[in-house]
């Protein structure tokens, strides 16, 4: 016997979760395009359109408070921001793609310093993943080890079946924990084919190959050819899964103001300029040159992990059409 | 559905590596900046072809979106080699050049500029699969006044009989201009809150070659760097101001912008206003400096009190 | 590291003691912990690094410029370059500023225990070898000979001047000073010449011998093949990398050469590990 949700009963539990007091974020219609959102209610959730930016936005977000201060009695005094009260979350219908950068960003926001803003989100929040079957030509999560139906940083995960019907597998102790609280809207039912998912273009990359052509390569004319084109803008960043870097501002007078953490792209040319006007990375194909081999080789050496999830974004988003797919079949090949 | 007969596409594309060739052949230029075919059907990106071989690649398509000027201002320095250059121009790319040229940025003597009689391209969210068609077609080329370029040192191609097309952009142009200001206000508050600072739009522009953007420097602060409501809104206002008159409107911005935000708007509106108050039209000729980039003893001084 | 539950982030409060001009661009800022158990808790090693805030205006980076021996203060000592420094210099004495740190690797300082010590500096980058030379003289039994070559581009740019007429003074140290051609006024009683040149004629022997160095990107690039003519092997060689930082621990993604995190990995690296780093500093 498969267990299983109906469409119905899945925007039901977006519900009964609200109700419950549960902080609920799922792919939402939000003017010309579908959004991480928090919902409202079930009815809102939109399964049929890949969010714009990957959902890492509910633990890392575009931009948030890590501190006040404020002069009082001319004192400077430092106050912290409140992570106790972060809502248990539950984020609902994110595909693979989506649902498996979590894990990845899990090693940089814990290796000994321990990012407590990402983590205590992390904590709180139970992630049903949904498998795909819409995926277009820049989709290339097969390429780099997931799958439409990968489970991977899934605590529950749906499989779309016919019959507007959901295979529910749980994977963790969150996900069997959620099932158990709302015992009521899950059903056994005879096994089925789940839907087709979709067929990639982009054949399986080789990802030890690639690595090893980079450990090799930091020098080569391959990088000006890749990305001499590249604007210098932080769209693909902005809309990647697994892209975390970020700049610490503070904004306010020098009596009273935030400091905030907030998305920075290693492809401004600003990024790692020095004080002094030095900077060592300073034409456009070294910035390049460093998505790349931070995705794929810099996060393996440090975590073993490929920064990367095939969600494809970055090759529709980018304005000047630099496909990273495309890139690495051709470092594949070499 | 009133659909683009594709044929004309091949033409240019047929020409520009005819003339490309020829170019690089004679070392009558160092590089041609051009458009090559993506992995993805229905996608190009921008190439600088530096030999005959590479001339080969060149296409024309719905899918050469860009505006290729940017590739021969300041911000880009380096990318394209020293000496002549020839680069593929649609008649909005065109404008670009001529205002660069107006800025001192660029010589005409410097360039050959290869104009492609243009159908249209693609919008940001059309279907790529598809022939361009009433469905996919980029807002600006509904609109489009110059799809056979003037000026220019040869034209690419010739131009299919095209349709009408219902103008989108200046509809909704008209909408906003009929809302109350707190309507509008609205508007653009809505969109702005949604600017996640990628500068794409900035990246993306032939004018924004500054070497220190207003928006980067902090001493003072002029702009908050965060993506919050108070410096989205700041950031989109210095550029909406710092492009008037110089903007030519190939829309560029609006397309890159990975939040939808409707930019352009911004743009012809501010375009509008040049107009109203100066007769002015930015990049219709490249000798032309902008009314704001000059002072006149005879300018209106009456709103300084 | 830190406790589950802390925020990473969040600075500690100190208060300036003490102000010094080193140059008129250069300043010192003495700090004292606000919270007294920060005070005795607050260690850390020569060569590591902390995140200075002035409100108002954000964190910059620098070494801990005071030696790990000097208990009760830290010292930081930056040049006014930028939005943050600038709002450094506009503090006065009884003003608080942010700390967070220590951060990264340091020298290690008990494998120079019984070895000579030869420091190498230009300009402003005295500082992060300072915290060494006066953890090293106030253990002054513990090591060799100690020589310092150090050099500005004109007396005026010479840092810690004090210091060198005290360094000058010991007999347990050999102080070697000198300015760029030009920069010298009539009176001035140190060689003329730039930093590799003078370390060459001062030629230190390298036999049981560390070098330290730090100083702008030319100056290393020069003094490297001098002290390789000296003898120094490229792992008995020690510098620092200056990249720019925002979270020091590892996270916001800026500072990485190669694989190579200077603010975790780093910021002290041999000479031998620097020539295996890609070329991108």
């Amino acid at each position: 016997m498969t267990f299983a949700i109906s469409q119905t009963n899945l925007r039901l539990l977006v519900d009964q979760l609200i109700q419950d007091g549960i902080f609920v974020v799922g792919p939402r219609r939000s003017g010309s395009m579908v959004l991480y959102e928090p919902l409202s209610k079930g009815e809102a959730l939109t399964l049929d359109a890949l969010p714009r930016r990957s959902a890492k936005e509910l633990f890392f977000p575009v931009c948030e408070d890590i501190l006040t201060y404020e002069r009082v009695e001319g004192k400077m005094a430092v106050r912290d921001v409140d992570r106790a009260h972060y809502p248990e979350t539950v984020l609902v219908g994110a595909p693979p793609c989506d649902a498996a950068s979590p894990a990845i960003l899990d090693s940089v926001f814990s290796w000994d310093y321990l990012d407590d803003f990402y983590l205590e989100r992390r904590k709180k929040t139970t992630i049903i993943g949904m498998g795909c079957t819409r995926g277009d030509d820049a989709c290339f999560c097969s390429a780099v080890g997931l799958a439409p139906d990968s489970v991977a940083g899934s605590d529950l995960f749906l499989t779309p079946l016919p019959g507007d019907e959901y295979a529910c597998q749980v994977i963790t102790e969150k996900g069997r924990s959620l099932t158990a609280d709302y015992p009521g809207l899950f059903h056994e039912q005879s096994p089925v084919d789940p839907l087709p998912a979709p067929k990639q273009e982009m054949k399986q990359l080789n990802l030890e190959r690639i690595k090893n052509w980079l450990d090799t390569h930091f020098d080569d004319p391959l990088w000006e050819k890749f990305a001499d084109i590249c604007a210098g803008c932080g769209a693909c960043a902005f809309v990647c899964p697994a892209c975390h870097c970020f700049d610490i501002n503070d904004e306010g007078s020098s009596e009273k103001g935030t400091r905030r953490k907030h998305w920075d792209a290693c492809g401004f040319g600003k990024f790692t300029n020095h004080a002094s006007g030095h900077n060592p990375r300073d034409v456009q194909n070294k910035r390049y040159r460093n998505r790349i081999m931070h995705k794929f080789k810099y996060y393996n050496d440090k975590f073993g992990k490929t920064l990367c999830t095939g969600c494809g974004r970055c090759v529709r988003a980018c304005p000047v059409g630099i496909d990273i797919a495309g890139i690495l079949a051709e470092i594949d090949a070499k | 559905m009133t659909t683009i007969n594709q044929n004309c596409y091949d033409s240019v594309t047929e020409a520009i590596r005819r003339e490309a060739a020829k170019l690089l052949q004679e070392q009558t230029v160092a590089a041609v900046v051009g458009y090559v075919a993506g992995r993805r059907p229905g996608t190009a990106s921008p190439a600088v072809a530096k030999s005959a071989e590479d001339a080969e690649k060149l296409v024309f398509s719905p899918a050469c979106v860009n505006n290729l000027a940017l590739f021969l201002s300041k911000a880009k320095k380096g990318i394209v080699p020293k000496g002549k250059t020839a680069i593929v121009a649609k008649g909005c790319d065109l404008r670009a050049l001529a205002g660069l040229i107006g800025e001192s940025q660029l010589n005409r003597e410097d360039l050959v500029v290869i104009g492609v009689a243009c159908a249209g391209v693609f919008s940001a969210a059309g279907e790529r699969s598809l022939p361009l068609s009433d469905a996919n077609i980029a807002a600006k080329c509904r609109e489009c006044t110059i799809h056979t370029p003037e000026g220019v040192d040869v034209v690419a191609g010739t131009l299919p009989q095209l349709p009408d097309f219902d103008p989108v952009e200046a509809k909704e142009l008209a909408r906003l201009e009929a809302m109350t200001p707190q309507e509008r206000w609205a508007f653009w508050k809505e969109h702005f809150s949604r600017c996640i600072r990628c500068m794409a739009c900035r990246q993306i522009c032939p004018f924004c070659y500054c070497e220190q953007c207003l928006c980067d420097r902090n001493r003072p602060q002029a702009v908050e760097s965060s993506p919050r409501p108070a410096g989205n809104l700041a950031w989109h206002i210095v550029r909406a101001m710092h492009l008037a008159g110089r903007c030519a409107g190939c829309a560029e911005c609006e397309r890159s912008c990975p939040m939808d935000i409707p930019l352009n708007l911004l743009n012809r509106r501010m375009a509008q206003e040049l107009k109203e108050q100066y007769q002015y039209e930015a990049g219709t000729t490249p000798q032309e400096k902008g009314p704001l980039n000059q002072y006149r003893e005879d300018d209106d001084q009456s709103f300084i009190k | 590291m830190c406790d589950n539950g802390k925020n990473v982030y969040l600075p500690h409060l100190a208060t300036i003691d003490a102000i010094v001009d080193e140059t008129p661009d250069v300043r010192t800022l003495r700090l004292v912990f606000q919270d007294e158990a920060t005070r005795e808790s607050f260690a850390f090693r020569a060569g590591q690094f902390a995140e200075y805030s002035a409100f108002g205006a954000g964190e910059s980076t620098f070494c801990i410029a005071s030696a790990p021996t000097r208990k009760g203060y830290i010292e930081c000592c930056f040049r006014s370059v930028g939005r943050v420094t600038e709002a450094l210099r506009r503090l006065e004495v009884g003003e608080a500023i942010g700390v967070r740190g220590p951060y990264g690797n340091s020298f290690p300082i008990e494998e120079f225990y019984g070895k000579n010590l030869v420091f190498v500096a230009g300009g402003i980058a005295l500082p992060p070898l300072r915290t060494v030379i006066w953890n090293c003289l106030d253990l002054r039994e513990k090591f060799g000979e100690i020589t310092i070559v150090y050099g500005a581009r004109s007396e005026a740019d010479l840092v810690y001047k004090r210091e060198l007429a005290e360094w000058a003074e010991r007999s347990d140290v050999r102080l070697v000073k000198c300015v760029d051609p030009g920069g010298n006024s009539p009176a001035w009683d140190g060689k003329v010449g730039f930093v590799p040149n003078v370390l060459e004629e001062a030629a230190p022997s390298a036999e049981n011998t560390v070098a330290l160095v730090c100083g702008p990107p030319i100056m290393i690039k020069f003094t490297l093949p001098v002290l390789e003519r000296l003898g120094f092997s490229d792992d008995r060689i020690y510098t620092t990398l200056e990249n720019r930082m925002k979270c020091g621990i590892g996270k916001c993604g800026r500072c990485n050469v190669g694989n190579v995190y200077v603010c975790k990995d780093g910021p002290v690296f041999t000479a031998a590990q620097v020539k295996a780093m890609p070329q991108e500093f």
